[in-house]
């Protein structure tokens, strides 16, 4: 048994690369969302929150209506509702950012417990029915194709989305008029401002955008990956999802490749079973290499110029 | 402003608390029972209240001054609780490999072992901040889940654990341990029980002294001179001489040392060994609120840690006497957190004419408003 032929051999394997894209997308998700806030200028590291948030309301909504694209609808605008708390405060009351995310995420945390007290009581929350998860669609023809089509074509439907959505954000934020404003309000919004962009209706927009995709990916979560809510259950990845835009320098496509490679390395802690390292030690992998890419040592990699700074009309 | 701030979170975590069905004024009652002793309605000991109160504030002082220090010198430091968790895996380490040292030579071993190793994991941050400007916010967020890989690792199948399927490590040498203020006995009663309950321990000493030493080297050395100077203005600073990088290095080191020494003092203190429950902890972004609501000063954090203790010891009664989740305790946390960073007192005054005279605008903040500005996306210049 040799440790390095096993991963070799694991590497070649469709289920590996299959399993790589579905852990990808669920931190592409909220990586996006961060990418479109921190583009108009507005910090966002509450990802965390508002996924947890999401994942939260749409298991409790999937459990009484058992009608899963309502589920989701409202995890959505539960993470919507969450982003919309961060930018009221850090767009509205010029907030520091920071220590709005902080709050946001420790307030999803506290509150889908609470809540989880208050509805279910001291139970487990309970399962969602096996008909009533996210379902997972094969292209027809496509998902025949060898080792592509298991990897690309046989996903859960919010893979397709991400994947759709990844091309719209690069696609509206550097093809289009609008994404040319929302650079604009996050690399001098005085500037923007003067050419009668509306600074404030760009940012409150990014960011309930974040939230969206953030909520989008809670739900994949826990009514697509998962079938039920269970506390934390982001664990962090929220926070993976901010190394990714970082490691992706702000970019759509930077954070995908990103995600794909904190993705590999979920998917190969899933397989561990092959794996002699520890996989708490490879847990560490994104985290460390997000600090390796920030350390410089892969180019430097630098946020919008107006990223995290309150617009005041009228000043400097 | 800050009495404002906490009654704010406490009337919109009342809302929170009603539109759910649930009695307000219970859950803040079983609240106020278990984090302050006094209005208990199910016979809870006030005593051994006040003692898990203080014990839970212990660990907030030290790691409140570790976030308050960098604030002052415009740095934001997230990762107090990474820095803690290298303190309490290097205070559990070196109590376990020389647990038959005695005493004097084993407790100072373990409280500086843990205060070097914070001082690293803070370190990593303040030179990279310092050298290519990667922004401390983001860096410190990484490590602390680097640290929380790294603690699971050694105490699940890694070096430190006790033993196979166990979650947690061996414990540390009783020359590790700090004694607890009252005597550890089952026979002496005090306040009408076993005294070995209550578990104050002399680290609410050492964070008293933490919390001391802030304040003495914010206000009365050159140093908290320059490190002021750099959170006022690192232009300003560079033309009185003061070395920007070096303020900022030094200044991490130093608060990740507190939050390190406040994850030994825990390990050494109360829990002697590392546990599952640290996997959970949030006392270093407790410590964010604690800091922002005492205002960066020594006296605020310690208030605001009796406070922020209070309502950690409070939770749990809530959620015993009302059957309401301790969580809301975060809830409220968070609900301060907003409510001071975004002045929605102020703002209220504002609008309301005759109410006291109008509050400023932007909020009067330690300076971690302006740090995602310029001086995230360049280094300092070199002097």
């Amino acid at each position: 048994m040799s440790g390095l032929g096993d991963i070799l051999h694991l590497l070649v394997t469709a289920n590996l690369w299959q399993a790589t894209l579905a852990a990808a997308v669920l931190l592409l998700l909220p990586a996006l969302g961060g990418v479109i806030s921190e583009r108009s200028g507005v910090v966002n590291i509450a990802m965390e929150g508002m996924m947890l948030t999401g994942a939260f309301f749409a298991v409790v909504a999937d459990l009484a209506w058992h009608n899963v694209w309502l589920a989701v609808g409202v995890a959505v605008l539960a993470g919507a509702l969450m982003a919309l708390i961060h930018a009221v405060v850090s767009i509205q009351f010029r907030a520091d950012q920071i220590v709005s995310g902080i709050a946001i995420n420790i307030f999803a945390a506290g509150l889908t417990v609470f809540l989880v007290n208050r509805i279910y009581g001291l139970q487990d929350v309970g399962h969602v029915g096996q008909n009533e998860g996210i379902p997972y669609i094969n292209v027809p023809g496509l998902d025949q194709i060898p080792f592509i089509g298991k990897v690309l074509f046989q996903q859960n439907v919010v893979v397709y989305i991400a994947l759709v959505l990844l091309v719209l954000v690069h696609v509206v934020l550097f093809r289009t008029r609008l994404g040319l404003r929302i650079r604009a309000v996050g690399e001098h919004p005085q500037a923007a401002d003067t050419a009668g962009i509306n600074v404030y209706l760009i940012r409150y927009s990014a960011v309930i955008s974040s939230g969206l995709l953030s909520g989008l990916a809670g739900a994949f979560l826990a009514i697509g990956v998962s079938n039920t809510f269970v506390p934390n259950m982001t664990d962090g990845r929220g926070y993976i999802a901010l190394a990714a835009m970082i490691f992706g320098k702000w970019t759509p496509f930077g954070a995908f490749v990103a995600c794909l490679i904190f993705g590999l390395g979920q998917a190969i802690y899933d397989n561990n079973s092959i794996i002699h390292i520890s996989p708490y030690l490879l847990s560490m992998l994104p985290y460390l290499l997000t600090l390796i890419v920030l350390a410089g040592l892969v180019g430097r990699s630098t946020p919008p110029a107006a990223d995290g700074l309150p617009y005041v009309p009228g000043s400097e | 402003m800050p009495l404002g701030s906490v009654l704010f979170a406490f009337v919109v975590g009342a809302l929170i608390v009603g539109v759910t069905g649930a009695n307000p004024f219970s859950a803040y009652a079983s609240l106020i029972c278990g984090g302050f002793g006094i209005a208990c309605t199910q016979g809870e000991n006030p005593a051994l209240q006040i003692s898990s109160t203080i014990v839970f504030l212990i660990p907030l002082i030290t790691t409140g001054v570790a976030v308050a220090l960098p604030f002052r010198a415009g740095l934001f430091n997230i990762g107090a609780e990474g820095q803690l968790l290298a303190g309490s895996m290097a205070c559990t380490a070196i109590g376990i490999k020389f647990n038959t040292l005695p005493t004097p030579i084993l407790l100072p071993m373990v409280l500086v072992g843990g205060m070097v190793a914070g001082a690293l994991w803070a370190g990593v941050p303040g030179v990279l901040k310092a050298t290519v400007g990667a922004h401390e916010v983001v860096t410190t967020i990484m490590l602390n889940y680097v640290a929380q890989w790294l603690l699971r690792y050694l105490i699940i199948g890694g070096p430190l654990q006790l033993g196979p399927g166990t979650s947690k490590s061996l414990p540390i040498g009783d020359g590790a341990r700090l004694a607890t203020i009252l005597p550890a006995s089952n026979s002496l009663i005090i306040f009408g029980l076993p005294s070995s309950v209550f578990r104050v321990h002399t680290g609410l000493l050492i964070a008293l002294a933490a919390a001391a030493a802030f304040a003495f080297l914010l206000w009365r050395t050159s140093f908290g001179y320059e490190i002021r100077a750099v959170g006022q203005s690192q232009k300003a600073a560079r033309y009185a001489g003061v070395s920007v990088r070096r303020t900022i290095i030094v200044t991490m080191l130093i608060a990740g040392a507190f939050s390190g020494l406040a994850g030994a003092v825990q390990i050494a203190g109360v829990d002697h060994n590392l546990t599952d429950k640290y996997f959970s902890d949030t006392t270093g972004f407790d410590a964010i609120a604690v800091a922002l609501l005492g205002l960066g000063s020594a006296v605020g954090i310690v208030l605001a840690s009796i406070l922020f203790g209070a309502l950690h010891s409070g939770g749990a009664i809530m959620q015993s006497d009302s059957g309401i989740s301790g969580n809301l305790v975060l809830v409220l946390q968070a609900l301060i957190l907003f409510s001071i960073a975004a002045n929605f007192v102020g703002q209220i005054r504002r609008l309301l004419p005759g109410f006291g005279k109008p509050a400023p605008l932007p909020p009067e903040l330690p300076p971690a408003a302006g740090l995602m500005s310029g001086a995230a996306a360049t280094p300092p210049e070199v002097t």
